[in-house]
Formats: structure tokens, C-alpha cells, sequence
């Protein structure tokens, strides 16, 4: 539960937790707590979709990375 | 005299049946040139196939025409595959046309179907072998020309889609000689970056133009990637040997972008149905628990908590009856037992135990009678003492000392009188 991990491992994450939740015998304690975990992650997941930073598309040239954009 | 002739039917039927009945007439390959083409409203085609020194009429109806890969015209050099018949109504022979190949690229076609079943046999296309495509990748590399539409195609597709994903492109060239080697060096070169997929691919053009996605060795390195390939090479009708051993094929670059981003509206509502599912199981759980703790808080013993205390106390009453019991019943066999005891005969009768023995002691007594001198001394005899000695005979007597006489009943003393 990574504020940098993959957003697709989050989404699983998530998945799982729901999952547990929903057919697991988990006490409310616990419950609970997954629960927070869990709302943390749609959260950052939430945050990370509606913040959206465009990202720059990269090309591979002799030298390294360079930044790409298509000429119109 | 008329029997000879024979209608022009009759004859045609013949002819006919001699063409339909020849092996080497029922497929035939043939070579040439498309003249006098038309296209009937059916669908079907009407033309000639022609080379310099002869010439053949052809049909190919419109079942067969929609499979082609290509747009006849006249004077295309062809490579058709049909059977030979007869025309009854015009008594013309012709080809009827099952599949019809452009000349040159017929070649090709022989090649590619032969590498086509070559990897196949190997297990190159075998589902167990695709690699699973990421959901929702972080980081997508792209493998074709940095100019053209399906760059762009691409590019603007996973922005529109989902603008998060990082995107990497591995300028190549895709037609020409040396496409073939250059995309082989980007699959590896891409698998050296931390990319979540990888599309390889070009925009549409001949097959020729394609061609390099259908070379052996393109076709190895999408397989041996260790990055899940999806192919996405010309429009959606060209199929490429690249598009059997990826990971998955994309009809088309822009298929391939979407097929590989999710969109971010369809994730924002998806994250919404997650978040409302998240609630409802916490909701559920809270309500069931309350439940559950109604439940207790309702339960008799909660409410009536001297139940307990009477259940030990009934308990121990139990208990005490069973002590009771236990001992009342010890008792009674003890009872039964000193019973038993009590009437036993002898017990009762304890005579039994020395009658005999009386019996024995009054014989005895009775001899004892007889024996005791005492006895004789009732039948008026007497003993005499003196100094507690009894006296046997008249010489042990001092006649100057008393006597004693014992009778039966008592004792004198005596003297000597006289000298």
C-alpha cells in the first residue's frame, strides 16, 4: 500500500481486501481495520485519477531518454 | 433416319460431363493476366485470365470473390486455384475461380503459410505460452516508426484514455529490408526498460510493406520477450505471423492502445463501486455485530443472571441427594447383612456351641466326686493332722500335742488323756 506502487497492485490490493470483507469471517476489529486500509487505497488510487499529472512520452535515442512529442 | 443428329444439347451434356469427370480438370492452378473484368451487382465476377498466347473465360462467384485479400483489376498479374467446366448455354468452357492470389505475392503467401505452420508445430502460438497483459500498466513501450499514423493513433489513444501511463517508444523502422533486424533489436533493447507491455506495430500498407512482421525472426523475439507483446500491425483484415505469437493481436494501433489502457472514467467508476462495496461490508459487519450483541444483551441468562446461581444450587442439591443415597444404601446392605448374622442358628441357639461339653464336665464331676476323700468323709471317715500333717499311721503321732480330726463338716481338736 504505496503511495509510488503500481496503480493496478493497489487496485488488486483493494480487490482483495473487498473480497476478504465480503466473504471472509473476519471480526469487526479487524474489519475495521481492513476497512481503513482499504478506504486509504481508494484514496490514493481516487487522488491519483483525478489529480492526473499528464505524463510526457519518452523516445529512446543514442542519447538515453529524450522527451517525444508527435509532430503535427 | 434422323436417329444420327444429335441435338446440340445432347452434345453440350456430353462435353460437359467428359470436363466434370476429369481428375486433372476438377483443380487446376493457373497463371495470367486479368482482362475484360466485371463486377455483376451479385457480387460475382466475370472475366478472362489470359497470358500471350491464350486465353480462358473465368468466374468467381462472389462466396469465393469476399474471401480475396485484394482488389482485382485488369491486367493484374494472378495466381488462381478452380475447376474447369462447361457453360451449357454458350457451350464455352471456363474456369469457376475457388481463390485468387496477386502474382509475386503469391509467393509470399506460399512462405508465409509455410512459417505459419513451421511455429505453430513448435508451440509458438500456443495459448500455455501468452503472457498475461497488466490491466493497468504503468509503463507502455511502443515499438514502430516515430513518424505516421500509428504512432500517433497510439500516443493520442492512451492519453485520451488514461493520461497516467508512461509512455516509451522505440523508434524502428517497420518496412524495407532491414525493418526485420531493427525491430528484433528494439524487442530486446525493450526488455532491458521496466515496461509493463510492449505493442509492436505499424500502420496499414501492402503485404509487402507488412512483411517484416511476418519474418522468422520477429516472430522469435516477440516470443522469447519477457515483456507481454501485443501486436498491432496494418488494418483489422491483415494477419501477420507476428500477430500469432504475441501475446495479443490489435486489429489496429489505435485497437492496440485501447486494448492495452484502461479508460480513466471507466476507473474512476469502478474505484466508485469498489468504495460503495467497501461500505456496504463494513456496514453489514457493524449491523451484524450489533446484532449479535443485541442478541447477548437479550439472552435469558444475561437477563435473569440467578439462573446461574439456581443451576449450581440445583446441582448441588443433586448432588446431595446422591450422597444420601449412596449412603442410605450402604447402610441398608450393612442392615442386611447384621440381619443375616442375627439369624444364624447358632447365634441363637449358643447351647448348641457346649452342650456337649456339659455334658463331659458333670461325667467329669461326677468321677471327681467319687475320687475327692472329702466324699469319704461323709460315710463317717475322718483325717487327722497334726502340725498341718496329715497322719498315716498311730507312730508319727506327739502325744504330747494336740490332734486336729477333720470331719465332713469341720474340724476338733484332740488330746491325749491318760499316760
Amino acid at each position: 500500500m504505496e503511495k509510488n506502487a503500481k496503480f493496478e497492485d493497489n487496485i488488486k490490493e483493494l480487490e482483495q481486501i473487498i473480497n476478504e470483507l465480503e466473504n471472509g469471517n473476519t471480526d469487526l476489529e479487524e474489519s475495521i481495520e481492513k476497512y481503513t486500509k482499504a478506504m486509504k487505497l481508494v484514496n490514493i488510487c481516487d487522488k491519483k485519477l483525478k489529480d492526473i499529472e499528464e505524463q510526457v512520452s519518452k523516445i529512446v535515442t543514442e542519447n538515453g531518454l529524450e522527451d517525444f512529442k508527435i509532430e503535427e | 433416319m434422323n436417329n444420327k443428329y444429335l441435338e446440340i444439347s445432347a452434345l453440350t451434356k456430353y462435353i460437359k460431363y467428359k470436363f466434370d469427370n476429369d481428375e486433372h480438370l476438377r483443380k487446376v492452378y493457373l497463371k495470367g493476366e486479368i482482362s475484360n473484368l466485371k463486377i455483376h451487382s451479385t457480387g460475382h465476377l466475370y472475366l478472362s485470365l489470359r497470358d500471350e498466347y491464350s486465353k480462358i473465360n473465368a468466374i468467381m462467384f462472389s462466396s469465393a470473390a469476399k474471401k480475396m485479400l485484394f482488389t482485382p483489376k485488369d491486367g493484374m498479374k494472378v495466381l488462381v486455384t478452380g475447376r474447369i467446366s462447361v457453360y451449357e448455354a454458350t457451350g464455352n468452357y471456363q474456369i469457376y475461380i475457388d481463390e485468387m492470389l496477386e502474382d509475386g505475392i503469391g509467393n509470399l503467401y506460399i512462405a508465409f503459410e509455410q512459417l505459419k505452420e513451421k511455429l505453430k508445430n513448435e508451440g509458438l502460438f500456443d495459448s500455455a505460452h501468452k503472457r498475461k497483459i497488466p490491466r493497468i500498466p504503468n509503463r507502455v513501450g511502443i515499438i514502430t516508426a516515430p513518424t505516421g499514423a500509428a504512432i500517433k493513433d497510439i500516443l493520442s489513444t492512451i492519453k485520451r484514455r488514461y493520461p497516467l501511463c508512461e509512455t516509451i517508444l522505440f523508434p524502428s523502422l517497420v518496412q524495407g529490408d532491414n525493418a526485420k533486424d531493427d525491430i528484433v533489436r528494439n524487442i530486446e533493447l525493450a526488455n532491458n526498460y521496466e515496461l509493463d507491455v510492449l505493442i509492436v506495430g505499424r500502420g496499414g500498407g501492402s503485404i509487402e510493406d507488412l512483411w517484416p512482421f511476418n519474418e522468422e525472426i520477429v516472430a522469435r523475439a516477440i516470443y522469447n520477450s519477457k515483456i507481454p507483446v501485443v501486436s498491432a500491425v496494418g488494418h483489422e483484415i491483415d494477419f501477420t505471423i507476428a500477430d500469432y505469437v504475441a501475446d495479443l493481436r490489435a486489429p489496429t494501433p489505435t485497437g492496440a492502445a485501447e486494448m492495452v489502457v484502461p479508460n480513466t472514467s471507466d476507473l474512476i467508476n469502478y474505484l466508485n463501486q469498489l468504495k460503495i462495496r467497501l461500505n456496504e461490508c463494513i456496514n453489514k459487519k457493524v449491523k451484524y455485530n450489533e446484532l449479535y450483541l443485541d442478541s447477548i444483551k437479550n439472552s435469558f441468562v444475561i437477563k435473569n443472571p440467578l439462573i446461574m446461581y439456581e443451576n449450581r444450587k440445583q446441582k448441588l442439591d443433586i448432588m446431595l441427594d446422591k450422597i444420601n443415597n449412596i449412603i442410605a444404601k450402604k447402610i441398608d446392605n450393612f442392615k442386611v447383612k447384621l440381619n443375616y448374622i442375627k439369624a444364624n442358628y447358632t447365634l441363637n441357639n449358643p447351647t448348641v456351641l457346649y452342650k456337649d461339653d456339659i455334658h463331659k464336665l458333670n461325667l467329669l464331676v461326677e468321677k471327681l466326686e467319687l475320687l475327692n476323700p472329702l466324699a469319704i468323709l461323709k460315710r463317717g471317715y475322718t483325717v487327722t493332722y497334726q502340725n498341718d500333717k496329715i497322719i498315716k499311721s498311730i507312730k508319727d503321732i506327739d502325744t504330747k500335742n494336740t490332734l486336729k480330726i477333720k470331719f465332713f463338716d469341720g474340724f476338733i481338736d484332740v488330746k491325749k488323756v491318760g499316760d
